[in-house]
């Protein structure tokens, strides 16, 4: 657990650039929270909110896609391996790196969520759970291109998982949420998406149960997967 | 005693995209390392040398065949915990040089008070203790293998295995890496160099394998396999260089080599001359020489596309 978290630590250390990029767009959101008469603009504000939230959920399969493909084209991959770190444990070190750079992300965009959205009449408890709806659901996506890129190269691992991501979205839609069951990732955008003044996000914790469900599921193909990888064979 | 490295008839060939298309770059290898050993691991260019290094460490499994390290399969994770490993043109993540040992440390399961302690030992073993606050990723690459030594005794490993471990580094490091590497020997722990340079190779080795082509091509203690085992070095005093095709030193000395099988009638000749013999002794080879002499009598080195 020790060496997951170690790894974990250093996946958003090495990810602080892309990070710190997410980061200007939420302060363009706290900057235009300062504007005068902010009322005016509030569904501009709610519309940036969820942009950048999207974004996010879009930067975690970017995260996770592109983990292990640049561990291995760098070989820094063969240090950490050459150490007691079960392939299993790497793996889960990078979920909960990718997991805990998107709680960054959406930290500070709950933080500034509240401030801008909740003096335009957005209740700030819905804030929260919107944010940790999508960092279950950065975490499954995340998890999603991981497993992919164990085989793949980032490219295809992230048209691998939007495939996936996009049948659970293509199943919620067209069955209007009937399987958001088995279909957490369109659940939990949703909440977002379709969120307004009138009808903030719905609070749907099964929806992120299931989505962690899921990520369990992913993680333990991925961990199979990888076990079996020539992991110091040059990636292209 | 358990052997610390030991392959038995491992295969491992590298599949292509592409059908039909497969490198072999280890053929039935098998080898042993025993404890308290400095063992040399040589070969050109795509011999398997990386190959069979990474097989052990567990990145890559064996096609056929298996093997141990330190008395477990290769890729146990326990097993892991008691080695060293400094990859060939070592990549390291840039940050300061002892949070970045600390890390590596840690992922051994070290912590606290004695990992910092560690990290400024190995540091200062490597002669980078000046340097433990800067930024790795602004180091030279003799630097950045010294840092790569030092993450991989922070352990106080039993057993080290490094690729080409002084291959960027300046000859006064080179000694430097020398003498730390006897001293670990004397400590009883453990070491598999693999190396282009022969001559550390030479120096400090206590057996040595030559791989060749993904097979085992000589295996043996170094000394033995210095000795040409087909000439002999003769020193002679009080005769002409002359007929023996011999050079006279300051000493007055005349030296000269001949065939094993000539020896005794070349003696004779000094004795029959009125000289007299001061040394026999059998001519040493260079390590340079056998490799040569094993590449030349197994054909030529790395075929295209065989990894390393």
């Amino acid at each position: 657990m020790r060496a997951s978290l170690l790894i974990a630590g250093n996946f958003v250390r090495e990810q602080r650039w892309p990070i710190l990029v997410l980061l200007l767009w939420v302060l363009l959101l706290a900057f235009l929270g300062l504007l005068p008469d902010v009322a005016r603009s509030r569904e501009d504000l709610l519309f940036i909110f969820k942009q950048v939230a999207v974004y996010v959920v879009a930067f975690s399969v970017f995260f996770g896609g592109s983990a292990i493909y640049n561990e291995r084209k760098t070989r820094r991959i063969l240090a950490v391996l050459a150490k007691a770190v079960a392939r299993h444990e790497y793996l889960s070190g990078l979920v909960l790196g990718v997991t805990l750079a998107c709680a960054i992300l959406f930290f500070a965009l709950g933080l500034t969520g509240s401030w801008v959205l909740g003096q335009v009449g957005f209740p700030v408890s819905t804030v929260w759970f919107l944010m940790v709806s999508l960092v279950a659901a950065c975490t499954l996506a995340g998890t999603v291109a991981l497993m992919f890129s164990t085989f793949l190269n980032p490219f295809f691992s992230a048209g691998a998982t939007a495939l996936v991501l996009g049948a659970q979205l293509a199943i919620g839609y067209f069955s209007k949420g009937r399987y958001d069951h088995i279909a957490p990732f369109y659940a939990l955008i949703r909440s977002v998406t379709e969120s307004s003044y009138q009808t903030p996000g719905r609070w749907m914790w099964s929806g992120i149960l299931v989505a962690l469900v899921q990520t369990g599921f992913f993680w333990l193909l991925a961990a199979r997967i990888f076990t079996r990888v020539d992991i110091a064979v040059a990636v292209e | 005693m358990v052997p610390v490295l030991e392959f038995e008839g491992i295969t491992k060939e590298y599949r292509s995209v592409f059908p039909g298309r497969t490198v072999r770059a280890l053929e039935n290898f098998s080898l042993t390392v025993e404890q308290g050993e400095i063992f040399g691991f040589l070969g050109p260019n795509g011999a398997g040398k990386s190959t069979a290094i990474h097989l052990a460490m567990g990145f890559m499994r064996p096609t056929a065949g298996k093997g141990r390290m330190l008395g477990q399969p290769f890729g146990n994770t326990n097993a892991r915990r008691r080695v060293g490993f400094l990859a060939e043109n070592v990549a390291l993540y840039h940050r300061p040089a002892e949070q970045l040992i600390r890390f590596y440390g840690a992922l051994n399961g070290m912590q606290g008070r004695s990992l910092r302690r560690r990290a400024a030992e190995v540091l200062a073993l490597v002669g980078l203790s000046a340097e433990a606050r800067g930024n790795v990723g602004r180091f030279s690459r003799g630097m950045v293998q010294r840092i790569g030594l030092a993450q991989a005794i922070v352990n106080s490993p039993e057993f080290l295995i490094l690729d080409e471990p002084t291959s960027a580094l300046d000859p006064v490091s080179r000694v430097a890496v020398r003498d730390l590497l006897r001293s670990a020997r004397e400590a009883g722990k453990t070491i598999f160099l693999s190396s282009h340079l022969l001559s550390e190779v030479e120096l400090i080795s206590d057996r040595v394998a030559m791989l060749h082509r993904g097979k085992l091509a000589r295996l043996g203690k170094t000394s033995d396999l210095l000795q040409s085992g087909t000439e002999t070095e003769i020193v002679a005093r009080g005769v002409s260089p002359g007929p023996f095709r011999g050079t006279l030193n300051g000493n007055r000395l005349v030296k000269f080599t001949v065939p094993i099988a000539e020896q005794r009638a070349a003696l004779e000749r000094v004795w029959a001359q009125g000289g007299e013999v001061v040394s026999v002794n059998p001519v040493r080879r260079s390590l340079e020489d056998v490799f040569l002499e094993v590449t030349r009598d197994l054909g030529p080195s790395a075929s295209e596309g065989r990894t390393g």
